[in-house]
């Protein structure tokens, strides 16, 4: 495990929503190691509070939660505190638990089970502006460009936004291409590209009153 | 008849020029068809030796005797009490000659013939010679009681009854056997022709008839069909000479033929598409006039009216048909109008020639070839009615195939469709279930794992027990992952399974390098899970061996499309990595490697052989090489592991 150096002044303030005690810990441990500044809560009610206290940096929130679903505190920072970064604590990384966390709001995830040093390393890349795509998030998001007659299962996305540059760096991702080969591909320069992942988020995220309706019938579905 | 008009003629004015040397083309022939009658009808009928010829009478015709030379023609119409009688002689040779004849070639309307007083032919009791349209020679035997030696008296009485004048062809008095070939001959051109001709008008007027009653919307045939049966009556009743019951009803007939032609124009009317004429049911007045004239008048007043009014209305009529079809040939181009066009100038050529013999203003023999030639048309509109059936035939033959053909389109989508719907529900299905496996494991299992991974962390970080669990979560990914409809691209499998292998390498410090060849891998729509699940495993057991067994410090893995020796496209998947290699076994287990590890290569292959693939190692001190080479198309089913 390698020694995080010093961030600066102030370090990065997280506020780490984990109702599993150990899970909290570990992710806890890591990230205060890396040098970031914690405060943990267990519940959505003890997040908010938290939230009202101090606008934290970043958000780090687990979905299962036992007073409500981690998607509401997503929808609820996302609108009060537009300059907190969220990122979801996933077990399995799929496209179920992250993208309807991306359609409220979040910017990335994090696996529960990833190593210290990538927790760091993933949560200082958010920060940087740096989004952290999966290929089969990826995959999933690019088969929701495609059109088929019915909708196909999991979490409803709408992806008329996003252009065909950003549907390219997604195939490139699903199909386990580097950012680095992805730039070379398609002549554009390497540090551009998780940009392109943050922004494509931002275009999936649920914004009107409409969408929002809709989105509550999809957390409805979540829910079941 | 509107499937007959040829509905792909192109419109206006394009094929102008081509219709116009079409119609030249038919003005032309026309000519040529009257000078090819005119030259036929030249042919004389066939006749006996000339030496039998009796020529020489003295005719004796209201009270007025004169000498003749036959043919002749007499003064009156009308001579039934008092007919012309014609004397002249004959010389019989004698001795054992066989039978002799008296031939009469051609005469209107009847003659008696009486040798040396003795009467012994009477055509009056022939229906068919009664009939001055047909031109029915006679033939009668001579009694040899009656001949002498040396001259003998021939006389001739000449019935005329009209509505021409009486005509007596040269006449021939010879051998019976000299005689009657060319009375056979004649007999069989002008009697026996024209009931064969109105017998098959008998049979198309039944056809024609039957057709109309099974197209009612084609009245053409109907009218065609009504034509020909009052031909088919004017042919076999016949005109009465005495007054009988019937006699009256029968003089109807005489108006056949006015009537006929009319029936015959307003079929051509009906048939060439044209509009009804307002006035059109008058074409059928001359003929009813005739008729009229028939039941009120007499005989004779009721032949007259045929001939001032019947015959004109017919040549009328003919000449307005001529027209009609010319105009059909210019606006149709098709070979029905054409051919009935080239039979109508036939008929209208010896139509045209019995005028001008009827009212003597050429010199002629009085064969009259109107009603025969009449048949001709006949011929024309049977064939071209065969014709007409033939294509429609054909037509209907085309559609069927091309029925056939549209249907078996039709049926090939519908079963595709079929494959793809059941193929779709098939996926539908699969990503539901996975979904609902997703959920399942993220809520349980997966938070569980989760809780020893980070417990065991927090413990003793060297039990294992973190890595188990991790190994655990990472294999759970895995088969989620691999349940996810990836549509056979392989590649999107190889992306998840890239991450995957970055992830443990990192702690490991391992390079992973990545070479992907231009087309990648070829897409596998029968691909499924169970084939991905293999082949991902089948990679992580060759990374797992790089990293425990061999301390690799680089791994490379190559992605590229190969053509086999048969030319099918393949996937190739290598990895490459260096460190400890080990020494293979002749059956392929690794040797030198520790029982894990042979397991491991135990497992690989037998991954592959599942999924069909190749697997190729080789491994010396530089290096190992694993290289699986996928099948050109993936087993339906998992053979290998029953």
């Amino acid at each position: 495990m390698s020694v995080v150096s010093d961030q600066g002044a102030s370090p990065i303030s997280i506020l780490l929503v984990e109702d599993d005690a150990p899970t909290l810990w570990r992710l806890q441990d890591a990230l205060a190691s890396a040098g970031f500044h914690v405060t943990s809560a267990a519940t959505v009610a003890e997040a908010r509070a938290s939230l009202a206290r101090a606008g934290p940096k970043v958000l780090l929130t687990d979905l299962q939660l036992p007073d409500g679903h981690g998607n509401e505190l997503i929808r609820e920072t996302r609108l009060r505190y537009p300059e907190t970064e969220i990122m979801v604590i996933s077990i399995l990384g799929d496209e179920e638990s992250v993208i309807s966390a991306v359609t409220v709001g979040a910017t990335g995830y994090l696996l529960k089970d990833a190593f210290p040093t990538d927790i760091a390393a993933t949560v200082r890349e958010l920060v940087a502006g740096h989004s952290p795509i999966s290929a089969s998030i990826a995959r999933f998001i690019v088969r929701r460009t495609q059109s088929t007659a019915e909708p196909p299962p999991g979490p409803p996305l709408n992806t008329a936004k996003l252009t065909p540059r950003e549907i390219d760096i997604l195939w490139g991702i699903a199909k386990g291409f580097s950012y680095a080969e992805i730039a070379g591909h398609l002549g554009l320069s390497r540090q551009t590209v998780p940009g392109h992942i943050k922004n494509i988020y931002r275009k999936l995220e649920v914004h009107t009153r409409g969408e929002a309706v809709f989105e509550a019938l999809q957390q409805g579905l979540i829910r079941l | 008849m509107t499937e007959a008009a040829p509905t792909t003629a192109p419109s206006g004015r394009r094929r102008w020029p081509k219709r116009a040397t079409l119609l030249m083309q038919y003005l032309l022939l026309q000519p040529l068809i009257i000078i090819l009658c005119l030259v036929v009808l030249r042919i004389p009928p066939p006749e006996p030796p000339s030496r039998y010829l009796v020529t020489d009478f003295s005719l004796k015709e209201n009270d007025a005797e004169q000498r003749v030379t036959l043919p002749h023609f007499t003064a009156s119409r009308h001579a039934m009490n008092n007919p012309p009688l014609y004397r002249g002689r004959f010389i019989w040779p004698g001795g054992e000659q066989g039978a002799w004849s008296v031939f009469l070639p051609r005469f209107t309307n009847g003659v008696e013939v009486a040798v040396n007083g003795v009467v012994i032919l009477d055509s009056r009791r022939n229906p068919a010679a009664n009939r001055p349209d047909r031109n029915t020679p006679e033939i009668a035997v001579i009694p040899a009681s009656l001949l002498r030696e040396g001259d003998n008296d021939l006389a001739i009485r000449l019935f005329i009854w009209g509505p021409i004048r009486g005509f007596l062809d040269r006449l021939y008095v010879g051998p019976d056997a000299q005689l009657r070939p060319s009375y056979d001959t004649r007999s069989l051109l002008f009697v026996t022709l024209p009931v064969v001709f109105s017998a098959w008008q008998a049979i198309l007027a039944v056809i024609l008839g039957i057709m109309w009653v099974m197209r009612r919307h084609e009245p053409a045939y109907g009218v065609l069909a009504a034509a020909m049966a009052i031909g088919v009556g004017q042919a076999f009743f016949q005109t009465p000479l005495e007054a009988s019951a019937f006699s009256r009803l029968n003089a109807i007939l005489i108006s056949a033929a006015p009537l006929e032609s009319a029936f015959v124009l307003s079929f051509a009317l009906l048939f060439f598409g044209w509009k009804w004429p307002r006035y059109g049911w008058l074409i059928f007045v001359p003929g009813l006039v005739v008729a009229a004239t028939g039941l009120v008048g007499d005989a004779k007043l009721s032949r007259d009216a045929f001939l001032f009014v019947g015959a004109p209305a017919v040549g009328l009529y003919l000449i307005a048909l001529a027209l009609i079809v010319g105009h059909s040939v210019w606006r149709r181009q098709d070979a029905v109008s054409f051919m009935l066009g080239c039979a109508l100038t036939i008929v209208l050529t010896c139509w045209a020639l019995d005028l001008l013999s009827v009212l003597q203003v050429v010199p002629s023999r009085r064969i009259l070839l109107a009603r025969l030639s009449y048949s001709a048309m006949l011929v024309a509109i049977g064939a071209g009615l065969t014709w007409r059936f033939a294509r429609a035939l054909n037509q209907v033959d085309g559609f069927a195939a091309r029925m056939v053909t549209l249907v078996r389109e039709a049926e090939g989508k519908l079963k595709a469709s079929f494959v793809r719907e059941e193929e779709r529900a098939r996926a539908a299905a699969l990503a539901r279930e996975r979904t609902r496996l997703m959920r399942d494991l993220h809520d349980g299992l997966g938070g569980q794992l989760v809780s020893i991974v980070a417990l065991s962390e927090r413990g003793n970080a060297d039990t294992g027990i973190g890595d188990a669990a991790r190994a655990a979560l990472k294999d759970l990914r895995l088969v989620i992952d691999s349940m996810d409809d990836i549509g056979g691209d392989l590649m999107l499998a190889l992306g998840s399974w890239r991450e995957r292998v970055t992830a443990q390498l990192r702690p490991h410090d391992i390079a992973l390098g990545r070479a992907v060849g231009p087309q990648g891998l070829p897409v596998h729509p029968e691909l499924r899970p169970w084939h991905v699940i293999q082949i991902v495993r089948l990679l992580d057991e060759a990374v797992t061996n790089a990293v425990k067994h061999a301390e690799a410090r680089r791994i490379t893995v190559s992605i590229e499309t190969i053509t086999d020796a048969q030319g099918l496209a393949r996937g190739r998947i290598t990895i490459e990595y260096d460190g400890r290699g080990f020494e293979l076994a002749p059956n392929a287990e690794a040797a030198t490697a520790g029982p894990h590890a042979a397991r491991g290569l135990r497992n690989m292959r037998s991954r592959a052989a599942r999924c069909g693939a190749e697997l190729e190692l080789t491994s010396d001190a530089g290096g190992t090489r694993v290289r699986l080479t996928l099948p050109h198309r993936f087993p339906d089913s998992d053979a290998a592991a029953g």
